[in-house]
């Protein structure tokens, strides 16, 4: 860390081509390099294992090559983690869920590459994602039962005169969704990556007893990493849990 | 804090952020998800066949093995049968034999028998002649008759 450089810097966005559309500024930022980056690795990584499509019939074929095994232990994650939640309805909304989850999860280990950038650590690029899933998940809700969707705010067996009290508040609990579902992953990124920079910064502050807290950024590194995967898995499972709300109600 | 004070990005960000998750969800969704799910079918639909075929060889090795035994009783059977019979036939066989053994001694004692018996008749009867002869002689001398004449 250079002397007086604030630990908050790296989660500056810094424009590498200007682009100006109708007035507004769209320009392509380091944000949307390492968006580019993910969207790229994951298609690659789970493309590209099954584009040899070997024609032979033979029983070899079915033999999954090293890359397969690794595509088809993300396809038969999300796939378990729907079934366990939505169960047989939730095959539609596979690829959704399956999209979130990969591209959270690779922009979390992306960003943990020194000198890379976390555009998950962005409230408004996780609040976008959140917003995302909630309007998805409401229209769903309204798709599905019309009117009968506002059930959803009734607690059933409840006694009438508790209904004032409690219908406000389960549609404030409704409506604080996008806000905890993006503020979570945001805050933890945000925590993690600049504990990171703190602790890297008392490294040359320290001198010999460097040592200290370079152990403790190795260790602090791999906690990082699975609070990368951590957090990918709980945005997708509570986008699952979302839909299964909006499928069955109560 | 970056996140809260560079608004000036907020529209650029949120602008690439739908580009890519499009082009993400939509390569996934029609061309990358749909092959690793025929992949993955594939292998399930060989496997399902397999255990079916399976089940149909199980079935018939265990029809082999009930056929197999089936055939091994009836051998054994048919081998304790021949060891009965055989053992009859070696039983009645001994003891013809030692039947027609002990009849025959049976006959030789009975020939020797009567072999002895003559053999001491003839005995006596010429021990008989010779006391009569020595008696006679005896008679003659101590009586002066003839020996002739002399009738025991």
């Amino acid at each position: 860390m250079a002397k007086g450089e604030s630990p908050l810097k790296q989660f500056e966005i810094q424009p590498i081509i200007d682009i100006n559309l109708f007035g507004l500024d769209i320009s392509f930022t380091n944000s949307a390099l390492w968006m580019t980056v993910t969207t790229a690795f994951i298609l690659i990584f789970f493309t590209a294992p099954f584009l040899k499509s070997k024609k032979t019939n033979s029983v070899s074929d079915l033999y999954p090559s090293r890359m397969q095994v690794a595509a088809e232990l993300g396809f038969s994650f999300i796939n378990s983690l729907l079934n366990d939640t939505v169960g047989k309805e939730g095959k539609k909304y596979f690829s959704l869920v399956f999209t979130l989850f990969m591209f959270i999860l690779f922009g979390n280990l992306f960003g943990m590459i020194p000198y890379s950038f976390t555009f998950t650590s962005h409230i408004i690029v996780t609040l976008a994602l959140a917003m995302g899933v909630f309007i998805f998940v409401t229209i769903l809700g309204f798709v599905k039962h019309g009117v009968k969707f506002f059930s959803f705010f009734v607690i059933p067996g409840l006694p009438i005169y508790m209904l004032p009290l409690l219908i406000p508040i389960e549609i404030i609990s409704y409506l604080s969704r996008p806000i905890s579902l993006s503020v979570r992953l945001f805050a933890n990124m945000l925590a993690g990556h600049t504990l990171l920079k703190v602790f890297a910064g008392f490294v040359s502050a320290l001198g010999i007893f460097g040592i200290l807290p370079l152990v403790f950024i190795i260790a602090l590194t791999g906690l990082e990493i699975l609070i990368a995967f951590l957090q990918a898995y709980v945005f997708a499972i509570l986008t699952c849990l979302y839909i299964n709300d909006a499928l069955h109600l109560h | 804090m970056p996140q809260l004070e560079q608004v000036e990005f907020f529209i650029s960000q949120l602008f690439w952020l739908g580009v890519f998750f499009v082009i993400l969800f939509s390569v996934l969704t029609y061309i990358t998800l749909p092959k690793i799910r025929a992949f993955l079918n594939k292998r399930d639909d060989f496997v399902r066949s397999h255990i079916s075929k399976q089940d149909e060889l199980i079935k018939k090795a265990e029809s082999i093995i009930e056929n197999y035994e089936a055939k091994l009783t009836e051998a054994k059977n048919q081998a304790s049968q021949i060891i009965n019979d055989a053992k009859d036939e070696a039983l009645h066989e001994s003891e013809r034999l030692l039947k027609a053994t002990e009849e025959k001694i049976q006959q030789e004692i009975k020939l020797t028998e009567s072999r002895v018996q003559k053999e001491k008749e003839d005995a006596l009867s010429e021990l008989n002649t010779q006391l009569k002869d020595s008696a006679t002689d005896f008679i003659s001398k101590v009586t002066n008759i003839e020996k002739g004449n002399i009738n025991l």
